[in-house]
Parts: C-alpha cells; sequence; structure tokens
C-alpha cells in the first residue's frame, strides 16, 4: 500500500483550524466531484475527529494536528492525528460514565475506523470512506514528497501543506488560502485575487515541482500573508514568473504580490511570495 | 490509558443522564406502554438529537425541518432499543438518528437543494459585497460580510468560491480577440454546438459544475474558455481528440441533466 497521502496538512489543534481542514476535504470532495451526501459524510466525520484533537489533545493548550487524505481507486481514506495525550477514543463507556457522541458519529458515516494508540506519542483516528468516484483521480508519481512540519515555535502562525496531483491541488489550495485570507482580515477583493494566484501557481507549477507534491508553508499575520511555494527545481521559480508563455503567473503575481523572491533549498528552490492588505 | 470520570472529563461531548434512569424509563415504556416515560425519553435526548442535527445538516435549511427528521430518528431509536443488549442507548441513537437524516436528503434530492441554497446564497453574498462596498467605500471582509448577511463564515467562504468558479469560466468574460479587438465569449458563440449549448445552461450552470469530475471541468474550461480545439486540448491532457470529444459530450450531457434537475420546482 502505497503510503503516501495526497493531501498532509500540518497545523495547530486552535479550533479556527478546524474550518481550514473542513474546507481542504470540500475541495478533495469537489476535485473527485462526490456527491453532496458523501460530501456531508466525508466532512461531518472528519470534523468530529478534528474537533476531539482540538477540545481533548492537549488539555486546552496548543498543539499539532495532523490530516493526511489519501485517495484510492476504492475510496477516501482520512488520517487526523494528534501527538498529545490522544482523544481517549479507546475508553469503553462504562455505565455510569458519560458517554460521547463523537465516535458513534465517526462509525456511523464512515465504512471502516481504525483508532491507534501511538504508545504516549499520540492518537491517530484513520477513517475509511468507500466510493468509486474516489478513482476519477489520476495517480502521482510516488517519490517527491518531502514531509514538512510546523515546529512547536510557529505553530501559532504557520500552516504546511502538501498537495498531489496538481488538480486536486487546484481545487484545495485556494480553499485553504480563503480561510487564512479570511482570518488575516483581507478584503472579498485581495481574496479574489488571491484565489487567482492560488489557482494560476497551482495550474501551472505543475512541470517545474522537483517531486510529485507542490508544498505551500502559510505564515499569517493581520493583514498580510506570506507563502513559501515548492519544491521548484533550482532555476524554474524565475521561469515560473518571468516566462511570458504562461498567462496567469506572472502577471497575477506582478500584480497581486507585495514581493516575491527565490529561496534556494537543498537543490531546489522555493518561490516566497508576500500578499498583503493595504487598508 | 484508563480514566475515571471525575479526574478526566468526558472526552467525547458528554450526554446527559445515567443509565440508571434511562433504563427504568425503557422498562416502563417497553413493557408497560407507560406513554409518559417514552416522553420523557424524547425530552431527555432531544439535546442529542439537536446536535446531531446541527454537526450533519450544516448546510440543510430550514434547520427546524430537519430537526424534525432526526426526532423522528429518536423515535425510531427509543422503539428499537433493546436494553437487554447492554450498550448505552446514545451509541444505539447516533447511528439510527444520523441513517434517518442520511435517507432524508437522499429520498428528498436534496442533493439538488443544496447547489441551489448555494447558489443562492452566493447571489446575497454578491450584491452585499457590492452595497458594503458602496456604502463604505471599500470592499468589505469576510467577517463584515457574515455579520451583515447573518451567515456563518464558512457559509461566506463557500459562496466566494462560487463566485470565483463561476467568474472563471464566464461567458461574458472579455478575452482578447486575434486582431486585437476584445470580444466576450458569448460574441464568439455560433461557431459550433458545443458552445451553444453552453450558453443554454449559463443560468444554473455553475451551481452544477461541482457535479462535474474534475478533469472534464478541466476540458470544458479550456473548450470554453481557452477557446481551445479538441486537438489542442488533447495534446495538453494526454488524450486522444476522440476521447476529448466524448468527454465534452459527456459533461455536456451531465450538465443538461443537472440544470434541468435545479430548475424544476420541488
Amino acid at each position: 500500500m502505497a503510503e503516501i497521502p495526497n493531501v498532509c496538512l500540518s497545523l495547530s489543534s486552535r479550533s479556527e483550524n478546524v474550518l481550514v481542514v473542513r474546507q481542504a476535504l470540500t475541495g478533495v470532495a469537489e476535485a473527485i466531484a462526490l456527491d453532496p451526501v458523501e460530501t456531508n459524510d466525508l466532512i461531518t466525520a472528519v470534523t468530529e475527529a478534528a474537533n476531539n484533537v482540538v477540545l481533548h489533545a492537549y488539555g486546552g493548550e496548543e498543539g499539532p494536528l495532523e490530516v493526511e487524505v489519501y485517495v484510492r481507486a476504492s475510496g477516501v481514506e482520512v488520517v487526523v492525528r494528534d501527538h498529545g495525550r490522544g482523544i481517549g477514543l479507546e475508553e469503553a463507556p462504562t455505565p455510569d460514565g458519560p458517554v460521547g457522541i463523537g465516535l458513534p458519529v465517526i462509525h456511523a458515516l464512515t465504512d471502516d475506523v481504525e483508532l491507534k494508540d501511538l504508545a504516549g506519542e499520540g492518537t491517530e483516528v484513520r477513517m475509511t470512506f468507500q466510493t468509486p468516484k474516489a478513482g476519477a483521480l489520476e495517480p502521482f508519481g510516488e517519490d517527491g514528497l518531502r514531509r514538512r512540519t510546523v515546529g512547536e515555535a510557529e505553530l501559532a502562525s504557520t500552516i504546511e501543506v502538501a498537495l498531489a496531483p496538481i488538480p486536486l491541488a487546484r481545487a484545495v489550495l485556494p480553499r485553504i488560502l480563503t480561510v487564512l485570507a479570511a482570518r488575516a482580515h483581507f478584503s472579498t477583493v485581495r481574496i479574489s485575487d488571491l484565489g487567482l494566484i492560488a489557482g494560476a501557481l497551482a495550474t501551472h507549477a505543475g512541470d517545474s515541482l522537483d517531486g510529485s507534491h507542490l508544498s505551500v508553508g502559510i505564515d499569517l499575520e493581520p493583514r498580510r500573508l506570506r507563502l513559501r511555494v515548492g519544491p521548484l527545481r533550482a532555476g524554474r521559480a524565475r521561469t515560473l514568473i518571468l516566462d511570458p508563455a504562461r498567462d496567469g503567473v506572472g502577471p497575477a503575481i506582478e500584480r497581486l504580490a507585495a514581493d516575491h523572491s527565490v529561496a534556494p533549498e537543498g537543490s531546489s528552490e522555493m518561490l516566497a511570495l508576500q500578499l498583503v492588505e493595504p487598508r | 490509558m484508563p480514566s475515571s470520570a471525575s479526574a478526566s472529563p468526558s472526552r467525547l461531548h458528554a450526554v446527559a443522564g445515567t443509565t440508571t434512569d434511562v433504563s427504568e424509563l425503557f422498562a416502563r415504556w417497553r413493557q408497560h406502554g407507560d406513554s409518559s416515560a417514552r416522553e420523557a425519553l424524547v425530552r431527555r435526548f432531544l439535546p442529542l438529537t439537536r446536535s446531531l442535527a446541527r454537526r450533519y445538516g450544516r448546510s440543510s435549511e430550514p434547520f427546524e425541518d430537519l430537526l424534525q427528521v432526526a426526532s423522528l430518528g429518536l423515535l425510531k431509536a427509543i422503539d428499537r432499543y433493546d436494553v437487554e443488549r447492554g450498550h448505552p442507548f446514545p451509541s444505539f441513537a447516533v447511528p439510527t438518528i444520523l441513517g434517518e437524516m442520511r435517507r432524508y436528503f437522499r429520498d428528498s434530492g436534496w442533493a439538488i437543494h443544496v447547489p441551489r441554497g448555494a447558489q443562492e446564497r452566493a447571489l446575497k453574498v454578491r450584491d452585499a459585497q457590492e452595497r458594503l462596498a458602496n456604502e463604505r467605500g471599500h470592499a468589505p471582509t469576510v467577517s463584515q460580510l457574515a455579520e451583515y448577511l447573518e451567515l456563518d463564515t464558512e457559509h461566506v467562504i463557500d459562496a466566494l468560491q462560487a463566485i470565483q468558479a463561476y467568474e472563471t469560466l464566464s461567458l461574458d468574460a472579455p478575452r482578447p480577440g486575434s486582431d486585437g479587438d476584445v470580444t466576450s465569449y458569448g460574441d464568439s458563440i455560433g461557431h459550433d454546438d458545443e458552445r451553444y449549448e453552453l450558453v443554454e445552461l449559463d443560468a444554473t450552470v455553475s451551481s452544477v459544475m461541482q457535479h462535474i469530475p474534475l478533469r472534464e471541468r478541466e476540458i470544458l474550461r479550456m473548450r470554453f474558455a481557452e477557446d481551445l480545439t479538441q486537438t489542442e486540448i488533447a495534446e495538453r491532457v494526454g488524450i486522444s481528440q476522440m476521447q476529448v470529444s466524448r468527454l465534452l459530450r459527456r459533461s455536456l450531457d451531465q450538465l443538461r441533466t443537472l440544470t434541468h434537475a435545479t430548475a424544476e420546482p420541488h
């Protein structure tokens, strides 16, 4: 079983990030054309798992929340993981004790659920949703995902995303960025600009990528988003922006981004963009 | 990882009520037909039912309809619950209530209602965006829109995505003509049948577009927004021109079916 996810999200367990997870899954559902009922099942179940991490994994503190989505021929699998004390899913309800409904909801809406206690390193909830529609997505090359996880220090303001293949990235990335731009108090006009950039990047970065996944790191400040996009093959970031044949990325970035630069990273490079809400 | 209820607060949204008095109520209802016991059970588990309806039916409107359906599920669960099996009632009731809501969604054509509701919201958001921009002299933020329209943030974000998806494929979008003139996609219609069909479907096409698989949507976009020929698309996507033709045909048919379905009153 190829264990390389189509979507990797690494973010903080703060409650507002559940919306990032929901929008990412909405994008996945859109990319493989799930019907509204399937979409609703998927999003509701994953929301329960994510909310449990938010509420219980770190005893009210903030900690890492990881979400992975695998789109396979037979269906979609979503893993929600924490590195805290877990969400206690294995605790059987006692006759007098309180009974939660998070887990029953997940069970009722998924075809299979696997709960794993990561031996003191957190808990993993693995949910399977069978749907033949998942087969609509093209497979991607299996190597090249360099997992980026958000470090403890940046947890409050940073989100890391990795997406493959490109059509899926096109559906998911603009949604994630919209949630974050909304949170950074961007106006709807700037959000629409951002959508254009995200769509153009996801479309045109494809043949410049060094590997299978489009990785985007996002730093969030009031009225400012910093994006790191890559990993691109050496020299490709400039081409991506300057190549006149690629209508879309260059002009969109020139017009909409406050600043852009290229930073080497190992043998590849990352395109750094800064977007600001001027007001 | 054992923990007592007192040391560790319930990790999974606690539901009020201890099993003991609940089983007493079940005994009164099931063994003696005491309908006041059944009512007491309904009252006790109504918060659970309401909470499930809210979690599952986020995009369903009106909420009261869905709550009715969920309550029907609760009644079924109360009548079918077997105390002897020893499972706590909620773990039996949750799948029963969710099952009732899912069946309702499938049977009532909710799959068609949802995009319609979303489309209406998108229009509302677009109007409010313009109105607020005019009144205040600058474009609103998402939270200002949400407050103004009394919608939650996620609904506004979904609406913005829908507006953007529509604009990307809008037939009125200007594009440079070969002689440098700016024409609109609408102007170049009539050259062949596919274009004509998409125009006919234009009014409701955005709301149903999400049901078209992404690859086919891409092909539609290349054909109608980028104005590529079938052969050019075939080269880009890496399939044969015949396959492009077939995919275009299929997605147009699918759009037609979906569009007609949304146009029917329910």
